[in-house]
Formats: structure tokens, C-alpha cells, sequence
């Protein structure tokens, strides 16, 4: 039998069922996984092995009683740190909230416990989100699963990497411009950005309102679809929360016979996409098309502008939301102070890192008087443009494709300055400005790198569970699909 | 045009953020590099393009009746402030002059 934590949902879920293993066992299995990688890997900032077994002795007693078990039964789960889980700090890997413990619970969190997911603990991340590489992380580095001299990607590093390292089954991570899907690119593993309002961001600490959308982790196509069942829904303390509950697990082996897969001929010849990137992106298509699908060839002429709009729209939101953080009700606090003004000063420049300074500083100035018509407004006008674009390409298409990052994995340090970094989401990005749906799954290693190729499906707003599709259909013709890392692949008996 | 040292320190005033005089003159690289990176933003034709705040058009508030419901307690609201006196947050004087908290 395979190890536990090598298992995917299906197998987990099927097996607690029928009383291989309990919940206990996999709890057990869970944390001695933990045990064994986090000490390489670092994925983790806190682990919560007491709501974990608590949690596994309610699902062995929920089993014992002959109840109906919920869908993701006994099923190791993990949250990014930006997530308030009741009881656990929520530090979004910044000094700023190191000591804040989470008196509520976001309703994502609430969602996986409730489906039944067992809780392992909170996922490091770029403090506050921001970064593509969990390097600006207060709490040091998550090291890539596949090389550990790279980096896992970012803003969810910590939700790839224990997926990727056989550490969790499913994790959260979230995604403003690509933190779900470039992260996920990275470590080899799927990692889906819903529509934007599919999914209730209450509880998840705000960076950009407009762009952000909470998404799963997993290790292959069904065990993200699993995890998007439990997660879609209204909620009424999200007010972008939308109704637009579906089952992705139904059609999901509908296979892709007669889609329209929109291809975007100028990008594949991008600046900065590495040739073993657009070699996985042109096999993994010629798979689609021998699976009976036609490829049509769409324009997005305006992406090159959504880089532009992103960069301007995700510091002014982040500027607005970490304007909360003034020492007094929450977050680092520098005693001492004879006024306020100096203590609101002193806590913000002790809390806030470097990245988080710069992006707060960006935003100021953008919306400041005279600035805002220069960059803030065109950038929501070209927004609208970005939003036409998509709109008219999936009447020619049903989902569009593309890398899901230039380049594998980078080594730590190996990019330093912001603009270059920024790049890294080059094709991301623009999703996220116009609310549609997106996932990145793995399709391969990089001829030269050897290092997991990201492959990015992109479907219309609100259509997610045609991303999904396409998806399963794909890696069930893939020689290479989402799996724990060699390194950490456990095998052999359970 | 530029931002100065200057713009930035009142930029890092405006933002409540306290900065070195080295930190100062790196923030001010930084941001100018940035900045002009987005110059992109002036180059396509906007000319009579709405602009878009938000992905999801016609959002609506959510009421619901005006009933009680349960929400934190005071001890709860507290738990995470740094500085608290008689159940209340405890700041240091707004106007200055007064003890340290």
C-alpha cells in the first residue's frame, strides 16, 4: 500500500472510510512527515497538532457511529498564514502581526474543517503577500521540495512546498497576481485561482480587494476539484461573494473532445520564456489536440498592459488595506511612546519589512493628488480593456493557455531587484485584473533544468469547473503529473 | 519627473512610516525605478474607456433584520492590543506631553 501522505484525496478519503487506516493513523502519519521534511523544506510557521487530533478523534468517532462522512474525510489540510484559523497566530510571515493570535475564523479554514479536513497548521508565505519567491517572509525561507537551493515561489511558497513535499494533501494559498499559480508552477504541483467571488475571502488578511481570490493546492487535478467543492459557495460576510455553487468533481473526466483551446500566438514568443518552457507549453498542447480538441488562435493585444495596471492597482489596494495596522487595537506595538503619532511611526517602521515599506510608500504616492490621473485612473481604464479582451476571446474559445511562469524555479538571491521580479508573473498577472478563473498544473520537467514546467489554463469568469475539465483531461495523458518530490516521496508500505 | 528625497520623506510622514536617512535615499531608488516602470500605464489609448474599480459589477450591501447576534466579547476585542487599562485600548497621549505606554 502506498504511504499515507503519498496518497491522494480520493485514496484517503476512501480508505478512512473503510477502516484501513483512521483518522489517528493519519494524523500520526501527517505529522511525522512533518517531522521528517519540515526541517529542510520550512513550509510551516506554526503547526496545530492539537485541532489536528482533535479534529481526527471527532472523524474516528463520526466513523464509528455509521454517520455519513463529509467529503474530504480525515484529509491532512494546511492553511496560508494570511488565514485566521481561531486559536493559532496569523502572521502573514510579517514582525508586524508575530504575536497576533486569530480570535475568529476565516470561512475558507471553516470550510475545509468542516468538509473534513484534518488541520496541520499555518503556511509561511512573502510577508503579506508580497513577492513571488517567499523571500521577504519575516520568518526566514521555504525551500523548494525539488532543489533546495530554490526557491518554491511565492506569495503561497509555503502551501506548494508542503503539498510538493508530501507534508499535506491540500493546502490554501491566495492569489493577487499569480501566488497560487506561480508557487504552484515552482513545486511541481496543481494550484487553482477561482473566479474572482467564488470563493469567501472572510477571514483572509487583505492585501489587494479588488484582485485578491483564496484558491487550493494538491497534488493532482481531482484533489484541487475535491477541495474547490468544499470551498465555492456564498457567504454573506464576503460581500464579492457570489452563488455559484457546482460540483468539479462531475464532469471532470468529460474529456476535452471538440473544446476550442485558445492559443495566444504572440506570447509563446515572449520576452524572458525560457526554450524548455515553451517546449512543455507546445507538447502539452499537442496532447489537447490529440485528444480532440481544436485549437484556435485568440488575441489578448492589451496583456502587456495588465504588468503596468497590476503593479499600480495592487500597491494603491495594499497601501489602503495595511493602513489598519496603527499598533493599537492589533500588530506589533513599540512601547515607550510619549505620543501617538510617534508610536504609530515607530510600531509601522519596526513591523512592516521592506517590501511591505516600499509597496505602502508606492501606493501613497499613486493616489496622491495629480498622480491618481497619471497612473491609478488609466490603470482602471485599462483594466477595461484587459476585461474586452478576455470577454472576446472566450467567444472564439473555451479556455485559453498559456506558461504559468517564464521560467522554472529560480535559486535563492538569483533575482534581487523589484522590476525583475515583478516579471516573474508576467503571465498571471492579467487574470487577476480581470476576475477569471485560472489554474497551473505541472506537465513535465524542464529539458534543461530538470525542474517542473508550469502549464496554465485560463477559463471564463465564473466557468471554472471548464478549466478543470481541461485539466484532468490533460494530465490523464501526461507522463509527468503532480507528485511529492522525489527527495520526500515516502512509498513502500504504509 | 523625478521623486526626490524629499517627496519620499513626506510620502513616509504621509504613510506614518519612520525611515533612516539610508533607508531614505535606497527607498528613493526604489521607488524611481518603479515608477518608471509603469510609465507603460501612458501609452495605450484610453480615450473615451471607462474604467473598471471592480471585477464583479453591481455589487449590493448584504442587510439582514436587525436582530441581535453574537460577536466578540470585550476580553476578546482586547486580546490582541498591546497596551490595554479599564477595558479599554490604552494610546499614549494624541497631542504629546503625557507619560509613556
Amino acid at each position: 500500500m502506498t504511504a499515507i501522505m503519498d496518497m491522494d484525496v480520493a485514496a484517503i478519503t476512501s480508505g478512512f472510510a473503510a477502516g484501513d487506516f483512521s483518522a489517528t493513523e493519519i494524523a500520526d502519519a501527517a505529522f511525522e512527515a512533518i517531522e521528517a521534511a519540515d526541517p529542510q523544506v520550512k513550509a510551516f510557521l506554526e503547526y496545530t497538532p492539537e485541532q489536528a487530533y482533535a479534529k481526527a478523534n471527532a472523524l474516528d468517532a463520526a466513523r464509528a457511529a455509521g454517520g455519513v462522512l463529509p467529503p474530504l474525510a480525515a484529509v491532512p489540510v494546511a492553511f496560508k498564514d494570511n488565514m485566521n484559523m481561531l486559536g493559532t497566530h496569523t502572521t502573514c510571515a510579517s514582525h508586524m502581526l508575530e504575536n497576533y493570535v486569530s480570535p475568529y475564523q476565516a470561512t475558507c479554514v471553516s470550510k475545509m474543517i468542516d468538509a473534513g479536513g484534518i488541520p496541520l497548521g499555518k503556511l509561511n508565505m512573502d510577508e503579506f503577500a508580497f513577492g513571488s519567491s517567499t523571500e521577504t517572509s519575516a520568518f526566514g525561507y521555504t525551500y523548494n521540495p525539488w532543489d533546495l537551493e530554490r526557491v518554491p515561489g511565492g506569495s503561497s511558497g509555503g502551501s506548494a512546498a508542503a503539498v510538493a513535499s508530501g507534508m499535506a494533501t491540500l493546502t490554501l494559498g491566495s492569489d493577487t497576481g499569480g501566488s497560487i499559480r506561480q508557487p504552484a508552477c515552482f513545486c511541481g504541483v496543481v494550484g487553482m485561482k477561482p473566479s474572482y467571488g467564488m470563493v469567501s475571502r472572510y477571514g483572509v488578511v487583505a492585501f489587494g480587494s479588488s484582485l485578491d481570490q483564496v484558491g487550493p493546492f494538491g497534488r493532482s487535478v481531482a484533489d484541487v476539484a475535491a477541495a474547490m467543492n468544499a470551498l465555492v459557495g456564498h457567504d454573506t460576510l464576503d460581500c464579492t461573494s457570489q452563488d455559484c455553487k457546482v460540483d468539479f468533481l462531475a464532469n471532470l473526466d468529460q474529456g476535452v473532445k471538440g473544446m476550442r483551446i485558445g492559443i495566444v500566438p504572440g506570447m509563446t514568443f515572449a520576452d524572458g520564456c525560457t526554450p524548455e518552457t515553451l517546449a512543455a507549453m507546445h507538447d502539452a498542447v499537442a496532447k489537447l489536440e490529440g485528444l480532440g480538441a481544436q485549437l484556435v488562435d485568440v488575441e489578448l493585444p492589451h496583456m502587456d498592459a495588465a504588468m503596468s495596471a497590476y503593479y499600480i492597482l495592487g500597491p494603491c489596494e495594499a497601501f489602503s488595506n495595511l493602513s489598519r495596522f496603527d499598533s493599537v487595537r492589533y500588530g506589533h506595538r513599540t512601547p515607550g511612546c510619549h505620543e501617538l503619532g510617534q508610536q504609530y511611526e515607530k510600531s509601522r517602521s519596526e513591523g512592516f519589512g521592506q517590501e511591505a515599506k516600499r509597496r505602502i510608500m508606492l501606493g501613497s504616492y499613486l493616489l496622491s493628488a495629480g498622480v491618481y490621473d497619471k497612473y491609478y485612473y488609466p490603470a482602471q481604464q485599462v483594466r477595461t480593456l484587459i476585461t474586452r479582451d478576455y470577454r472576446e476571446a472566450f467567444e472564439r474559445a473555451d479556455v485559453i493557455v498559456m506558461p504559468s511562469s517564464p521560467r522554472t524555479a529560480f535559486k535563492f538571491g538569483e533575482i534581487s531587484d523589484p522590476v525583475s521580479m515583478h516579471l516573474s508573473d508576467m503571465f498571471t498577472i492579467s487574470v487577476n485584473i480581470a476576475g477569471n478563473g485560472s489554474l497551473s498544473m505541472p506537465v513535465g520537467l524542464g529539458r534543461d533544468s530538470g525542474l517542473p514546467v508550469g502549464f496554465q489554463i485560463i477559463g471564463p469568469q465564473f466557468q471554472d469547473e471548464k478549466i478543470l475539465r481541461v485539466a484532468a483531461a490533460l494530465e490523464s495523458c501526461c507522463d509527468f503529473r503532480g507528485r511529492v518530490a522525489p527527495a520526500f516521496a515516502k512509498g513502500g508500505e504504509a | 519627473m523625478a521623486l526626490t528625497e524629499d517627496d519620499v520623506r513626506r510620502i513616509a510622514t504621509y504613510t506614518r512610516i519612520d525611515l533612516t536617512p539610508e533607508q531614505l535615499s535606497q527607498m528613493t531608488i526604489d521607488l524611481n525605478e518603479i515608477i518608471e516602470s509603469l510609465d507603460a500605464i501612458g501609452k495605450y489609448d484610453l480615450e473615451g474607456v471607462e474604467p473598471t474599480f471592480h471585477p464583479i459589477g453591481g455589487l449590493v450591501n448584504v442587510m439582514r433584520e436587525d436582530e441581535p447576534h453574537p460577536g466578540f466579547t470585550q476580553k476578546v476585542a482586547l486580546s490582541n492590543a498591546g497596551a490595554v487599562q479599564d477595558g479599554a485600548f490604552l494610546i499614549p497621549t494624541i497631542l504629546g506631553g503625557g507619560d509613556a505606554s
